[in-house]
């Protein structure tokens, strides 16, 4: 059974540079949100394995969907893919619970090399 | 139909593009300024020479500008104007880190400008496959400013003085908070019409890959 995969991500060609690089394992059932409240309302609906996260969104930010995901208990791995490369954020965002860091644009090798050390590939 | 009118997939490509130099831009100003700084969407709007003359000449006080030509390959240039609110570049002193008269305001507004818009270009042009080289940046202040001295343009002979002529400009508006303190800039690039199209061009062979 193929994994269930949602792209967060308020652009576009975000989403299509996250999907046209997924390995096939995870490319089979892929579910799009454009803001971290879509992203919250089908994870707190289905079962998604892996979650692509941007950080800076309108409506809920990158930060907001982990922290929703933490208090509501939700298991997903989630990749966080964003521009905001700070350390800071980096560290944030991997205490919330975010399996890694990604920045933008993501390239193949880095993306395969991340899925791969988490089981995922 | 004007040329610079992006369809909804350039502007989200631009929009992106943006992000990504904006996103480094403020790891610079972080690593600068040792402290962490929040992002926001930044809004891109594409502004006529009508709007930028009002907004100038609409502020009562001075607005320091920060300007600086950039080059780059299939004729992709402008010039990048920085400007800041009088209450946000008062208090640049303290957000810098500078002890009292160890370097002019001036100084402080230049340096921190110069990261922000030769990062962000960097990045920009990294993107879209291009170099980018600079001129010396210029602080310039609204020609109604008390503190412009003679050796200061003011911002409108500044831009009317403009190597090319342009009708249209792309406006980044950037809110950089930090953790103690907030400012906003306004990012403007003036772009001549010839470079924006060539800036749609690239931006299209980027499309034409997804």
């Amino acid at each position: 059974m193929s994994l269930s995969v949602l792209i967060c991500d308020d652009s576009n060609m975000a989403r299509k540079q996250v999907l046209r690089i997924l390995p096939e394992a995870l490319a089979d059932n892929v579910q799009l949100a454009t803001n971290g409240a879509e992203a919250l309302e089908v994870l707190n609906s289905q079962n998604i394995d892996v979650l692509f996260l941007d950080l800076t969104m309108p409506v809920v930010d990158g930060v907001g969907v982990l922290q929703g995901i933490k208090e509501a208990g939700i298991t997903v791995k989630v990749f966080v893919i964003s521009a905001d490369i700070q350390p800071e954020m980096q560290t944030k965002v991997l205490d919330l619970g975010a399996k890694a860091f990604l920045r933008k644009p993501v390239q193949l090798d880095v993306l395969n090399s991340h899925l791969e050390q988490h089981g995922l590939l | 139909m004007n040329k610079l009118n992006f369809t909804e997939d350039q502007q989200d490509c631009l929009q992106e593009i943006i992000n990504v130099a904006m996103g480094q831009a403020s790891d610079q100003l972080a690593r600068y300024l040792d402290t962490f700084v929040y992002l926001k969407v930044p809004s891109i709007e594409q502004v006529s020479s009508k709007y930028l003359s009002d907004t100038i000449n609409s502020e009562a006080q001075s607005v320091a500008v920060v300007s600086q030509g950039f080059f780059g390959y299939e004729g992709i240039r402008g010039e990048a104007l920085l400007m800041y609110q009088p209450k946000d570049s008062d208090r640049l002193a303290d957000l810098l880190g500078y002890e009292p008269d160890e370097l002019s305001v001036e100084e402080q507004i230049i340096d921190l400008s110069s990261i922000l818009t030769t990062t962000f270009l960097n990045v920009f042009a990294s993107q879209i496959n291009n170099q980018m080289s600079y001129s010396a940046p210029r602080l310039l202040f609204s020609s109604n400013s008390e503190n412009k001295t003679s050796s200061q343009s003011s911002i409108s002979e500044h831009i009317e003085h403009q190597s090319f002529n342009w009708d249209v400009a792309l406006k980044v508006k950037i809110t950089y908070q930090v953790t103690d303190y907030s400012f906003n800039c306004d990012m403007v690039l003036l772009i001549p019409e010839s470079a924006i199209i060539n800036i749609a061009a690239v931006i299209d062979r980027i499309l034409e890959e997804y």
